[in-house]
């Protein structure tokens, strides 16, 4: 089902939606999470896949839910950017869809974003399959040609990409019938500023919700991961061109424009005052951190020679802490 | 005769590695008696052995021929063998019998003296410092000696280069009080007060058992260079000081807490007063010089005081405060001050005036970057080994004891006390 798609379409997501869907299905499911002995749950967007109908209540845990949705955002000449999405209530073993709430919904982001309208949908599981074409056909009278963005909630530790997946449906005839085929398209990441700080609060707080000390910790840390990522890259094209120098690896014109335009773009600022206020900081938080090291360490010699008194003085004060009783 | 023949040749067969080495020090050990009781007649052999190939059995052979009493005539040969040896060394075998060689070093030392011509000792025996410590924070009994001399021979740059180090092992306590004794010492001779402070502090709050005249004379010049170099002097020791010096230290050193009360009073007079009822006192300690710049100091330290009292002063009116003779004698020494980067001021000479500034470091620069990151690293460096320490001290048996004995006690199960050994 997943071929490249052709249509030249260029897609952009947002993380809104990402994180909207995330929590939609994370939602969903820790609802779901009741004691065996329950046999039924009653949450609309629960289902099981037909196949799995006869294993019944007890087993209600196994199959993760599906959980489906509406994406909404512009589409300007070949560029679909997807801004926000919404829940909707659709049960697949009727392959009914919630007419009168998608269109009131409808309605709702309308008045808030006027530019906004119905792209797509979207939905989770591990790859598409042929009910989901149902569903895609009845939104086919709201938009044309919607997308499909799936989005694998099955937590991988190798997998470096998103496991976030846009379908688009093309007509293509297999076996003499013209049959619509979900294809694969590519897309990329766009954000806005104001998206970019919940997403970095959202990046950074660890699940034990950490004091104060503990995220900025994080935070250092991913800054200072970010600069070391920045280091290799540089030494990378650092080595690249010694080698173009050395003549071990051929010349390529593009790539050394390209290199040479990023270094004609730095500097970024230069002038005595920036020189100054610049070096003034640096200094102030060097201060800083001298100081705290200094404190640190203070603390530690006033311990160790605590210690040190009472192991080997002679006649060190005695607490005077007498028997408590 | 034959066993010494018979040593040179293992000497001679055993000296190239590491191993052989080893077996050539057992066999040593044993033979050290035969040595000794020969020692009249050991010179010529030396000439057989190679100092830089065959060190620990040379080391050996020297010890036990200047183990004798040693006449003048032949001391100055002695000192050229043995400052040969030195320099020619391998440093790996010597550290095998350390005890041997600092008794070498501190015989060529006493001859050295007894030549009075210290200077041709100085060289050598840095040289011997350098190959006996295992690493630059190692402090050995050959560094006192080392800095005796120095301070013998006044070359007092050499004896500076050492103090740089920073010392975190110690073979002997008393090492380290004479090192940090005779360190000051070469530091007030450089007129490096702050230093000196601190070495001088070192001596006085080392841990000891029991007072030692050499804690009583460094405190003597502590209090001394305390008012040189701060104005005053804080007159309670800091709590890692040993219980033993804050009581006794104050009480042996009264006419140098008279002097420091005197002091604090800002009057000169009374000063010199008191200096020159106490002169000998001071001369029997030797300490007459640094007494002198006491009161000298006293000047800088009023000028100090005035610079937090105004912004502009005339010349006639420093002279009138300070008690000084003539407004040219305040404008020299207002000078001497901007000079050495004690006070910043202006002096306008047409009308006499002197304007008192403001510190203009800035702290903008790149140079104060690196030196700030230079004391981040050294401070990050000091603050593993205290870690470290701090460590080891919780597991020490004795703090232990201590400890649980004394920690409060809030439930019966507390009054358990603190296991101090555990029979299995």
């Amino acid at each position: 089902m997943a071929s490249s798609s052709s249509s030249g379409l260029t897609f952009k997501l947002h993380p809104l939606v990402i994180v909207n869907i995330s929590d939609h299905y994370t939602r969903v499911k820790s609802q779901l999470n009741l004691p065996p002995s329950l046999t039924s749950t009653s949450s609309a967007a629960t289902s099981n896949n037909n196949n799995n109908n006869s294993n019944g209540g007890e087993n209600n845990q196994q199959k993760p839910p599906r959980v489906y949705g509406c994406v909404i955002g512009v589409q300007r000449g070949r560029t679909v950017e997807i801004f926000n999405s919404f829940e909707l209530i659709y049960d697949p073993s009727t392959r009914s869809l919630d007419r009168s709430f998608l269109e009131k919904k409808q309605e709702l982001y309308k008045k808030v974003f006027p530019h906004f309208y119905v792209l797509g949908w979207y939905s989770t599981g591990s790859d598409a399959q042929e009910s989901d074409m149902h569903f895609h056909k009845a939104l086919m009278d709201i938009n044309e040609s919607p997308l499909y963005v799936l989005l694998n909630p099955a937590i991988n530790p190798a997998q470096k990409d998103l496991p976030v997946t846009i379908y688009e449906s093309e007509l293509h005839v297999i076996d003499g019938v013209p049959q619509l085929i979900f294809v694969r398209s590519s897309y990329t990441i766009e954000t806005v500023e104001a998206e970019r700080i919940s997403v970095d609060h959202v990046a950074h707080l660890k699940p034990s919700g950490g004091s104060a000390a503990t995220q900025l910790a994080a935070q250092l840390t991913g800054i200072h991961s970010a600069i070391k990522m920045l280091n290799s890259r540089i030494r990378v094209v650092h080595q690249y061109l010694v080698g173009m120098q050395k003549g071990d690896i051929p010349c390529e014109s593009s790539l050394l424009r390209q290199v040479s335009s990023l270094l004609r773009r730095l500097p970024a600022i230069e002038s005595e005052k920036f020189q100054d206020d610049f070096l003034m900081e640096y200094n102030d938080t060097l201060l800083i951190t001298y100081l705290a090291m200094f404190t640190n360490c203070s603390s530690t010699m006033n311990e160790l020679v605590d210690k040190f008194n009472t192991a080997y003085d002679r006649h060190s004060r005695r607490g005077g802490r007498t028997a408590f009783i | 005769m034959n066993s010494v023949e018979g040593l040179l040749t293992q000497i001679r067969g055993l000296s190239s590695t590491a191993s052989d080495v080893l077996s050539l020090q057992n066999v040593l050990k044993q033979a050290d008696e035969s040595l000794h009781a020969e020692s009249t007649r050991l010179l010529p052999f030396l000439d057989q052995l190679d100092p830089s190939k065959h060190s620990l059995g040379y080391l050996y052979f020297l010890e036990a021929c200047t183990a004798g009493p040693v006449t003048t005539e032949s001391a100055s040969s002695f000192v050229l063998i043995i400052a040969r040896f030195i320099s020619s060394c391998v440093a790996e075998q010597i550290r095998l019998a350390p005890d041997k060689f600092i008794s070498v070093c501190k015989r060529f030392k006493d001859q050295v003296l007894s030549l009075e011509e210290p200077l041709r000792g100085v060289a050598p025996m840095l040289t011997a410092v350098r190959k006996l410590q295992s690493s630059t924070e190692h402090l050995t009994t050959l560094h006192p000696e080392f800095l005796l001399l120095c301070l013998l021979a006044k070359c007092y740059k050499t004896g500076l280069s050492i103090l740089e180090e920073d010392i975190f092992e110690v073979d002997q306590p008393r090492d380290l009080y004479l090192y940090c004794y005779y360190g000051g010492m070469i530091c007030i001779g450089q007129k490096c007060f702050r230093k000196a402070l601190e070495l001088l502090h070192n001596v006085v709050t080392a841990p000891m058992s029991t007072i030692n005249a050499i804690a009583v004379e460094a405190y003597k010049k502590y209090i001394l260079v305390s008012l040189i170099h701060h104005g005053q002097l804080s007159t309670s020791l800091p709590k890692y000081a040993s219980g033993v010096a804050q009581r006794n230290l104050k009480s042996l050193c009264l006419s140098y807490m008279e002097l420091a009360n005197s002091y604090n009073n800002g009057k000169i007079a009374d000063l010199e007063t008191y200096v020159q009822a106490n002169m000998e006192k001071f001369g029997s300690d030797n300490n007459l010089g640094l007494v002198k710049q006491v009161v000298s100091s006293i000047y800088k330290r009023n000028i100090q005081r005035l610079t937090q009292t105004y912004l502009t002063l005339s010349l006639q009116d420093i002279a009138n405060t300070v008690q000084l003779n003539s407004p040219k004698e305040a404008e020299m020494h207002v000078l001497q001050m901007i000079q050495d980067g004690e006070i910043y001021a202006t002096i306008n000479q047409k009308d006499g005036m002197v304007r008192f500034l403001e510190d203009p470091e800035l702290y903008k620069t790149c140079e104060m970057i690196e030196h700030i990151d230079l004391s981040i690293l050294r401070l990050m460096t000091l603050s593993k080994k205290l870690t470290a320490m701090d460590e080891l001290i919780s597991c020490d048996p004795l703090y232990l004891g201590k400890a649980g004995r004394e920690r409060q006690r809030f439930d019966f199960d507390d009054f358990d006390s603190v296991p101090q050994r555990f029979n299995i």
